[in-house]
């Protein structure tokens, strides 16, 4: 008994080292990248020895990579809005009654997560053809927002779980109709788990490249433009590019979780 | 019950759940401005009956009229009843002057209508300084009083109450009993109060109906339920009594003679009687033993021993070991000087044949 503090003491040291392995693991690349893209040089390694801001004004100046980044987050908005609407409909289904049938029609509707991208993007594509839907803006929507559908569904069907059933009693007790009783009770008890659903859903279409690129018609979304870019060599501009979208994807991630946070804890 | 139209007319209702029986035949009608108790064990069919009247169920069999018309095929929200519920159902992201006016918005009142009707409940169940407040930001007892006051708000026929005591603690329960048993009286609402707890049932009810496995066990005030229980299972349910099983001897006087523990006893006639020679149950609550030296004129009377005494603050029990052997026990309560003259030599034990129930089992 008297040595087991020692042991984990010893644990401790143990868990504490492994843990900022890991955080040096992730983030070391990330600075990397973030650092040669303000080196005065175009060849990318160490040492640094003079700094610039010319690749940002370089990126800020293109006008096509600023339209490419006004195009991705178009459709990230657009497919989340899909997702989001369906994703809700499909759990309030699915949580409001228990039938025969739901394990399965819950399954369905998670499985485009597990599908592997290459796979789903490739069955899109032969898809799309077949039913004459030309490769473009439209065709990336539509397979993200179907990537993304299982997403909301489980985050809003855990939230919907927790609402004690005495709620749209109480509604309907006090003379709401269904719908009324829906509007009212429901979908705001509901507001944080769409809201957190919404980032998501944001963060992974604005990240998606397979999707994007089988489905993409002659204008590229900011993952595919990257990767072409890399193909004529690798710039420090690219390395400016994606700074700017690590930045913003982190801060919109970041308030997002806190914000969800709070509201749950409000209600 | 004489009244051509009451209230709520429960006419035959059952209801099934697959092969469980929650409810058998229930016949019932309840007057306007009578504050009711549906009493009894966890699944003796009382919140079923509660959720049929809201709406929330539909009956196997059976009708339910309110104020003559037919409702049993209503939804909730056509009724003109509303609930108090067990968790009380606040809305979280509403403040408690929204909660109160949710459903007079429902009714189509205008908004000022709202604001005064509203404010008004506020003010008579003192309310007024929460208004702003969200139901998070309320202890056990507010938020009681918001459910309330939401189901009042709307001015309902009849109001249903699902042991909306439940979460609240010991101290705070005796005080809402008072304050609900008011409330009911200067809003003169019918009040629908379902609850397993006796006491709460007894200090606040015009009437009670005590419920078992479905069915009604009784239908009385607390008064004749307390001492008049119909069966074993009321006058154990309420309180607690000696029971005493003995033999029936036959009826005289309109009272039934029974043989226990050597001794005759008189006491009053169940609605059914047993046959001569049958085993028989009889119930006298704790209160109403007394005490003597010498063997009483009239009454029931057995001979017996104080053996423990317990003291309860205001008054004491006392366990009486019957008979020789002790072949029985009895407990009472007596105040304290009582108590301080009973010794432990054999006492006269005596009691009024009108407060002894013979039960039906």
């Amino acid at each position: 008994m008297n040595d087991r503090p020692e042991l984990f003491r010893g644990n401790r040291i143990l868990l504490g080292c492994i843990y900022w392995a890991f955080v040096l693991y992730v983030f070391v690349p990330l600075i990397l990248m973030v650092l040669m893209g303000f080196k005065d040089s175009r060849f990318i390694g160490f040492p640094i020895r003079s700094w610039t801001l010319d690749w940002y004004v370089g990126v800020f100046a293109n006008t096509e990579v600023l339209s490419t980044f006004g195009y991705s987050i178009a459709i990230a908005v657009l497919s989340t809005l899909i997702s989001v609407f369906v994703g809700t409909w499909i759990a309030v289904l699915l949580e409001s009654r228990k039938f025969t049938g739901r394990p399965v029609i819950f399954g369905l509707t998670v499985l485009p997560a597990l599908v592997p991208g290459i796979i789903s993007a490739i069955a899109f594509r032969i898809y799309a053809r077949w039913l004459g839907i030309e490769p473009g803006m439209g065709a990336i929507i539509w397979s993200h927002a179907v990537h993304n559908v299982p997403f909301v569904v489980l985050v809003v069907m855990a939230r919907l779980s927790t609402l004690p059933k005495s709620q749209m009693e109480a509604a309907r007790d006090l003379g709401a109709d269904p719908l009324v009783a829906f509007v009212r009770i429901t979908l705001p008890y509901l507001v944080p788990a769409i809201l957190g659903a919404s980032i998501f859903c944001l963060l992974l279409s604005f990240d998606d490249f397979v999707r994007s690129f089988f489905l993409g018609g002659y204008e590229p979304t900011l993952p595919v433009l990257i990767f072409a870019m890399l193909r004529s060599g690798m710039s420090p501009e690219i390395n400016a590019i994606a700074t700017v979208a690590l930045i913003m994807t982190a801060g919109i991630g970041i308030w997002a979780e806190r914000f969800t946070r709070r509201m749950k804890k409000d209600t | 019950m004489t009244d051509p139209t009451p209230l709520v007319r429960i006419d035959g209702l059952s209801k099934h759940f697959g092969d469980t029986v929650a409810l058998e035949n229930l016949t019932l009608d309840i007057p306007q401005g009578q504050f009711v108790t549906f009493l009894g064990p966890s699944g003796c069919g009382k919140s079923t009956t509660l959720r049929i009247l809201g709406g929330f169920e539909r009956p196997t069999t059976g009708r339910v009229l309110l104020d003559g018309e037919d409702v049993t095929n209503q939804p909730p929200e056509k009724r003109q009843v509303n609930m108090v519920f067990q968790d009380y159902a606040l809305f979280p992201h509403m403040t408690v002057a929204q909660n109160i006016s949710f459903g007079l918005e429902l009714k189509g009142m205008g908004r000022d209508a709202i604001r005064r009707r509203s404010s008004e409940i506020m003010a008579f169940l003192e309310l007024e300084d929460f208004g702003a407040r969200y139901p998070l930001q309320l202890s056990g007892g507010q938020r009681q009083r918001v459910a309330l006051a939401r189901a009042l708000a709307p001015d309902p026929a009849l109001l249903l109450l699902d042991e909306p005591l439940g979460a609240l603690d010991a101290k705070l329960r005796g005080q809402v009993q008072q304050e609900l048993k008011s409330i009911q009286r200067r809003t003169d609402k019918t009040f629908f109060f379902v609850t397993h707890d006796q006491e709460e049932a007894l200090t606040m009810s015009d009437r009670i109906i005590v419920m078992n496995k479905g069915r009604m066990e009784q239908d009385g005030t607390p008064e004749e339920l307390y001492f008049r229980p119909a069966s074993r299972f009321v006058a154990e349910f309420l309180g607690e009594t000696n029971l005493l099983t003995g033999r029936m001897r036959g009826t005289e006087g309109g009272q039934i003679v029974m043989d226990w523990q050597g001794t005759t006893l008189r006491g009053k006639a169940p609605r059914s009687l047993p046959g001569e020679g049958q085993p028989v149950s009889a119930s006298v609550r704790l209160e109403k033993l007394d005490f003597h030296a010498q063997r009483p004129e009239t009454g029931n009377a057995v001979q017996g021993r104080v053996v423990a005494k317990t003291f309860l603050g205001s008054r004491m029990a006392l366990q009486i070991a019957v008979g020789d052997q002790a072949e029985a026990m009895l407990k009472a309560y007596v105040d304290v000087d009582t108590s301080e003259r009973v010794g432990s030599d054999p006492v006269w034990i005596g009691w009024d044949p009108d407060h002894m129930a013979v039960l039906n089992d």
